[in-house]
């Protein structure tokens, strides 16, 4: 039997029931937008006691499959007012599918207290937590590890989801006890934080052993698997070396990398706080240039970052060294991994903490350049003042606070680390995914800039309403399987990618799904949170970009976003 | 005979080939006129098998392409992200 698990917040009880069969095929993003659409009213408070979090690992998660440890979190989004799974790396994903759990759903809320879950292999069980109160993420974590057991996956939040703040996230942690693998978008941590659970501690002791019908099968497929992913040049060798934000410079090159927040395309420092230059300061410090995220991962790439105060921030990604570096035209890595490891603590998204500060720099109530002013005013977060409030609650709140008008976010998010003028394919994303702006939800700069999956022209409109719709399709089912998206760079050059992750999960669960299914079910994923949104009160208006991005030229190349109404082609199917 | 300069950068280990080269700190390359991104590379004595994305000015180029006077031209090996 596989494990349904309900905490009810309001009742202080735990149900554990059998998976309803609707669910059983289900994983991942697949799972949490069929629930959320089935059990959550659209049009309820996001951070009332209608609101359900589900929290999932997707269908490979627990098993060998090479880089199948993603855990999604699904719930109704304070920050855009729409659907949102947001998914992490991290121990705790396997954890729970080796329970044989397939899924935890937090309801209701509690009056008042602070709350622990505690589930293993025969117990979930509702804790009063109040001493836990306000911690940041990386004590709390190191508490609750020594406590309860020092091989536990911990998710948790931190002081921003505990004060409902817009833009909190849910992390978990890694191998090494960081709680930095982050659910971030979307403010999930402020739902969470709206119940009352402060963190849910996940015990079991094995990590690969989730069940599989056809052992054998499995196995030869998930070999085969692994083989295409390092014989991949990106995900076997650029990635490894010098993890995400080996983007930084191609970016910067390619005239696609928001500077002081959108204003132009390309930062004069990027260099000195890109890919390279972190690999080469993290090991000069005694870190890491490569890192798996959780235990099976043969892409690695993630990083360990010794700060100067002795602490590490683990991983830097490219999003964050994006936007607290270009973005806020700061070129020291220090002050970027400083930002990053308080978002981390405070329980913060990065992205949208970088988009927040790029507006506030641009209103003037902050200097851009300034990484010590930025660094200070983020400290404000914990204590909970008006500044910090602000930071917390994100761009488009921030911009309407200070009444300014170059605010990129879309359905209330920030735009992460690719101008949408010159990196075409991902604004027609950011516009039309069902997320809020989210590169990863169509990531089109592989086939506009890293001429992964074919080359579609960054600058040109042709071809990119086609290259967003196959990706987001495509993601959306990626999504459920707990694979790191980062094996679409192989799965989308390789023909033999997509059928043998379909042999997996036909070994696994004694299926016969072919590629079609794989497709239907992506468009199925997309149809679903469509369907919330527009009961939510979506509309096209909603799928557009912020007006400067068509009214204002970005350098070096000049352009400006064009399409409007072919934008609503995205979801023809 | 004319000549190009341009303004060359090298990133992500293709720096390695060129002696004295920092990974994206322009190096000042002249080539005769009417060259080659393929002799850009034979110049600087990087194997053509290395390059995976070759920007002039911000734009994807071939290796066949005549570069110009005064291009901005930076090389990469296979990377990626997100
Ligand atoms: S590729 Fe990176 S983010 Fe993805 S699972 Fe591996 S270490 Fe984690």
């Amino acid at each position: 039997m596989l494990k349904f698990i309900r905490i009810d917040m309001t009742a202080k009880k735990v149900t554990v029931e059998e998976t309803p069969e609707k669910y059983l095929a289900l994983g991942g993003r697949a799972l949490t937008s069929q629930f959320i659409l089935d059990e959550v009213p659209a049009e309820c408070h996001p951070l009332g006691a209608k609101n359900k979090l589900i929290i999932t690992p997707g269908l490979l998660s627990g098993t060998n499959a090479p880089s199948s440890g993603r855990l999604s979190i699904g719930g109704k989004s304070p920050l855009t007012g729409g659907i949102k799974e947001a998914n992490a790396g991290g121990i705790t994903s396997q954890k729970i599918a080796n329970l044989g759990i397939k899924a935890i759903v937090i309801e209701g809320m509690a009056d008042s207290g602070t709350y622990i879950a505690r589930v293993t292999a025969d117990n979930v069980e509702l804790i009063p937590a109040d001493d836990l109160a306000g911690k940041g993420t990386y004590e709390l974590t190191s508490i609750l590890l020594e406590r309860y057991n020092p091989k536990a996956g911990i998710i948790c939040i931190g002081p921003a989801g505990e004060m409902k703040m817009l833009s909190a996230g849910i992390t978990n942690n890694d191998m090494e006890g960081n709680s930095s693998r982050y659910a971030g978008r979307g403010g999930l941590g402020a739902v969470m934080g709206s119940k009352g659970l402060k963190a849910i501690v996940v015990e079991a002791d094995k990590t690969f052993d989730a069940p599989v019908k056809d052992k054998e099968r499995f196995k030869a497929a998930a070999k085969k698997f692994a083989q295409i992913l390092i014989q991949h040049p990106v995900s076997g060798d650029g990635l490894p070396k010098y993890g995400t934000n080996v983007l930084m410079n191609i970016i910067n090159e390619a005239g696609g990398l928001p500077t002081r927040n959108f204003s132009t395309g390309r930062f004069d420092a990027a260099n000195e706080v890109g890919g390279e230059k972190l690999a080469e300061v993290a090991t000069a410090r005694g870190g890491k240039a490569t890192h798996a995220c959780h235990p099976g991962c043969v892409i690695r790439c993630s990083n360990v970052y010794p700060m100067p105060d002795g602490k590490v921030c683990s991983p830097i990604e490219y999003e964050t060294a994006w936007g607290f570096g270009p973005n806020l035209d700061i070129s020291d890595l220090d002050v970027v991994a400083k930002l990053n490891y308080i978002c981390n603590d405070v329980g913060l998204d990065t992205i949208e903490v970088a988009g927040t500060l790029g507006v506030l720099m641009e209103a003037g109530a902050l200097q851009f350049g300034d990484g010590q002013g930025a660094i200070t005013a983020l400290e404000e977060v914990a204590k909970g003042t008006p500044l910090g409030r602000i930071i917390g609650a994100g761009a488009a709140v921030a911009g309407k606070v200070y009444g300014v008008t170059r605010v990129p976010t879309v359905k209330g998010q920030s735009i992460p680390a690719y101008d949408p003028r010159s990196v075409r394919g991902n604004g027609v994303t950011y516009a039309t995914t069902t997320m809020g702006a989210d590169h990863t939800a169509g990531y089109a700069v592989t086939a506009n800039i890293l001429k992964v999956g074919g080359f579609v022209d960054p600058t040109k409109d042709g071809g990119q309403i086609e290259l967003s719709r196959n990706l987001q399709i495509a993601t959306a089912a990626v999504d459920a399987t707990g694979l790191c998206l980062f094996v679409a760079f192989a799965v989308l050059d390789n023909p033999e990618g997509l059928p043998t992750i379909v042999e997996m999960l036909n070994a696994q669960y004694g299926t016969e799904l072919t590629v079609d299914d794989v497709t239907a079910l992506g468009q199925q994923i997309l149809k679903n949170e469509r369907e919330f949104n527009a009961k939510a009160g979506f509309t096209k208006a909603d799928d557009r970009l912020p007006e400067f991005f068509y009214e204002e030229e970005l350098a070096p190349h000049n352009t400006k976003f064009d399409l409007k109404e072919k934008l609503d082609e995205v979801f023809n199917f | 005979m004319n000549c190009l300069l341009l303004e060359v950068r090298l990133y992500s280990g293709l720096e390695k080939f060129v002696a004295g080269a920092t990974y994206g700190k322009p190096l000042a390359v002249e080539l005769p006129d009417g060259a080659n991104v393929k002799e850009l590379l034979a110049k600087l004595n990087i194997p053509e098998v290395e390059v995976f994305s070759i920007l002039a000015n911000g734009i994807h180029r071939h290796l066949e392409d005549v570069l110009n006077d005064g291009d901005r031209v930076a090389l990469f090996p296979p990377v990626g992200g997100g």
